[in-house]
């Protein structure tokens, strides 16, 4: 007897999912997600908020990027340094910030940071920390200066001074020391430069430069390579080469016109 | 059920005692992820209304989620009722929750407050999702070096006074022996006439005999 | 009484036993960094960097992998740093007793053979490193051998070894052996060169190899003897 199988119509379809798990049990390893092993970390300071972050992404033991940036903007009002998968954190805060910009048109309002905080621990849980975003959110609102840590799986902290991804220990020992309240603006800027170069000569996972972004009250200064204490040295020498050194295998011309006569009619059946 | 890796753990000491005009509620303040402390100075008494609290242990993203939700809800409810939600149904809600999404949460909640009708009261939310009214409830990975010190010294019709040094003492000894529960302090005392909240800093905590050992 | 009472036998049947729980000892790490080689006509040239790291923690800024063996023969090991360590000192103390029974010290072509046997001997629990000798030998021509772990040797004109290799040997195969080079004159390789494109190879692996950085140490190996230069790498 023949059983007819019935293609479903619609729907998800988990078989890849199954597969993966099977050939995952037989060894094969997968492609490696860019991770921004990382150093970011925010502080409060007298007259606002000040955010840090290294410039390093790697994949692996590989620096996949030497500068790019980790400091995102989420609201005129708002920015967020992302730790973890370097797709989800860029991809979680561009989600956030594209709502948040709808909240604000259709409110008229200026959007809380508690709002992106809530819309933000939402997705994230919603997801059970299969997004790999972990973040550091900033910003100043109605309320005042506000800043929060929040995880992959959702859970949130409110704290005076945060830091996030594999360098946040090394610069979480700067803060814990040195942190104090009402830190004057350039202190704050002075201590968040020492905390992410903390990180990014202690931690391997974090390097190159360091990203600054400090939010007032109505002011947002976003200072790209803050500091850039990795510039590299001269090369001892030139590596151009003399033209004619890549060998030419074969070489052959060919006529890649097309000459057609007439117009042919358009099959349109 | 195990952790899911790299999740922010409450490994808490949290408790909550009824007494003469209320409940007092206690939590130390530590937050971690494996071995490394992820926050010192947490606040795990959660306010889910005015006159209602809960006592969050276990997983930091999932007790976060199910407290905002309860806290939702308990909003919608004294608006439409136009009257202050009962603990009691609070913590029908919070097991709703806790019950229904067993399989998929690590969350031990304690959910205290003061009602109208039953003055104060203490609700016990254990991990498979049951719900137990008591005296004195205690909870989190920290509770386990304390019970025999509650029991023993626990007493019915508590002052406030007597409550809070009950409260504090036994969370200062879940601190000592509990690896992952430290930091400071904190109290909720929660009245008719509303919420007090005490702090005890981290090198204020109440002194044992170990403590004072000269070597 | 019947004996069979005495004795509740659901303890011994309706227990449920776990599974056992598995414990693994690893004995090896990777303690990263990168060393390379070139051997020149009258010359050869050895360099490894000093970080000493695993995971994401640097152990160890300056921890040379390089170490002079004798007179004439350097010997740079790479993977795990206790190994390299373990290793070095076994074959400086066989050169000693081999000075001691022949009045001479050994020859860098023996000392390559030697090493080849040292790690053969522990076949089935190997020293986890990966080594390059380089040095002159008897006629004073630069020579350069590369090991696997358990003693396969390889004579080289130029080798790069470590966290590294991957990035640092198509380079050199360029640019020492002159690789997919059409029409470029076949001149030896001067020490001159050597050293620049060595510092470059280095810097540039720093550049996008975590593991690699710190400093830097070129051992230059000649008939007149041995110098060495260190030079600073980036240190994030």
């Amino acid at each position: 007897m023949v059983t007819k199988l019935e293609q479903p119509k619609g729907g998800f379809n988990f078989d890849n999912y199954q597969r993966n798990v099977a050939l995952e049990k037989k060894g094969i390893t997968f492609p490696k997600m860019t991770k921004t092993g990382t150093t970011i970390v925010g502080l409060i300071y007298k007259d606002g908020i000040c955010l840090g972050a290294d410039t390093r992404a790697t994949a692996g033991p590989i620096v996949a990027d030497k500068n790019c940036e980790k400091i995102h903007y989420l609201a005129p009002n708002m920015y967020c340094c992302g730790a973890g998968t370097a797709a989800d954190t860029e991809f979680t805060t561009a989600l956030i910030s594209s709502q948040l910009e709808l909240h604000r048109l259709t409110t008229g309002r200026e959007a809380r940071v508690a709002t992106a905080l809530i819309m933000l621990k939402q997705m994230l849980f919603r997801y059970q920390g299969h997004i790999g975003a972990a973040l550091v959110l900033g910003g100043y609102d109605v309320t005042g200066p506000n800043l929060y840590t929040i995880h992959p799986h959702g859970s949130t902290d409110k704290l005076p001074y945060v830091t996030m991804g594999s360098g946040s220990l090394a610069a979480m020992a700067v803060f814990e020391s040195k942190w104090r309240k009402d830190l004057e603006r350039q202190e704050a800027i002075d201590l968040v430069r020492e905390a992410i170069e903390s990180g990014i000569f202690n931690d391997l996972g974090s390097g190159s430069n360091v990203d600054v972004t400090v939010i007032e009250k109505g002011k947002i200064d976003v200072y790209r390579n803050y500091a850039k204490p990795n510039e590299r040295g001269v090369k001892e020498q030139s590596y151009k080469f003399k033209r004619g050194t890549t060998a030419i295998l074969k070489e052959s011309i060919r006529d890649i016109v097309a000459i057609t006569e007439g117009i042919e009619e358009m099959d349109i059946s | 059920m195990p952790l899911k890796a790299g999740e922010v753990n409450l490994g808490t000491t949290v408790m909550a005692v009824k007494f003469g005009d209320g409940v007092i509620i206690g939590a130390d303040s530590r937050t971690t992820t494996g071995a490394y402390i992820a926050n010192r100075v947490t606040d795990k008494l959660t306010p889910v209304h005015d006159k209602i609290f809960c006592c969050r242990s276990g997983s930091a993203a999932d007790t976060q989620a199910i407290a905002d939700i309860v806290r939702y809800y308990l909003e919608m409810f004294a608006i439409k009722d136009g009257e202050d939600p009962t603990v009691q149904s609070a913590s029908a809600l919070f097991q709703e929750l806790c019950y229904q999404n067993k399989d998929n949460l690590t969350a031990g909640i304690i959910v205290a407050g003061w009602d109208k009708y039953e003055g104060g009261s203490v609700y016990i939310i254990p991990l498979g999702g049951s719900l137990h009214k008591q005296p004195f409830a205690i909870g989190g990975s920290g509770s386990t070096y304390i019970y025999g010190y509650c029991d023993t010294a626990y007493k019915e019709g508590m002052t406030r006074e007597e409550a809070i040094e009950f409260v504090r003492t036994a969370i200062a000894l879940a601190i000592s022996r509990d690896g992952s529960s430290g930091g400071c302090i904190r109290l909720a005392v929660i009245t008719q006439q509303g919420v007090e909240r005490i702090f005890t800093p981290g090198d204020k905590l109440p002194k044992f005999w170990q403590d004072e050992l000269k070597l | 009484m019947n004996p069979v009472t005495l004795y509740n036998n659901d303890i011994f049947t309706n227990v449920p036993v776990e599974a056992p729980v598995e414990r693994n000892f690893y004995p090896y790490a990777d303690n990263g960094g990168t060393s390379l080689g070139i051997a020149g006509a009258d010359f050869c040239l050895m360099a490894s960097d000093t970080r000493k790291s695993s995971g994401y923690s640097i152990h160890s800024r300056y921890s040379p992998k390089a170490f002079k063996l004798t007179e004439k023969a350097v010997l740079a090991t790479n993977g795990f740093a206790a190994d390299g360590l373990a290793l070095t000192k076994r074959l400086g103390q066989k050169l000693e007793w081999y000075k001691h029974a022949h009045d001479k010290e050994m020859s860098t072509p023996a000392l390559a053979q030697m090493l080849a046997n040292t790690l053969y001997y522990k076949r089935f629990f190997p020293y986890y490193t990966f080594n390059l000798l380089g040095g002159i030998d008897e006629q004073g021509r630069g020579v350069l051998y590369s090991f696997d772990p358990v003693g396969s040797m390889g004579t080289e004109v130029c080798r790069a070894g470590g966290s590294s290799a991957a990035l640092i040997q198509p380079f050199l195969d360029n640019q020492v052996a002159l690789k997919n080079q059409q029409g470029v004159q076949q001149t030896p390789l001067s020490l001159e060169a050597a050293i620049r494109i060595t510092k470059d190879s280095f810097t540039s692996a720093t550049e996008r190899d975590i593991y690699t950085g710190d400093y830097l140490e070129i051992f230059i190996i000649r008939q007149e003897g041995t110098t060495i230069e260190r030079i600073d790498l980036k240190k994030d």
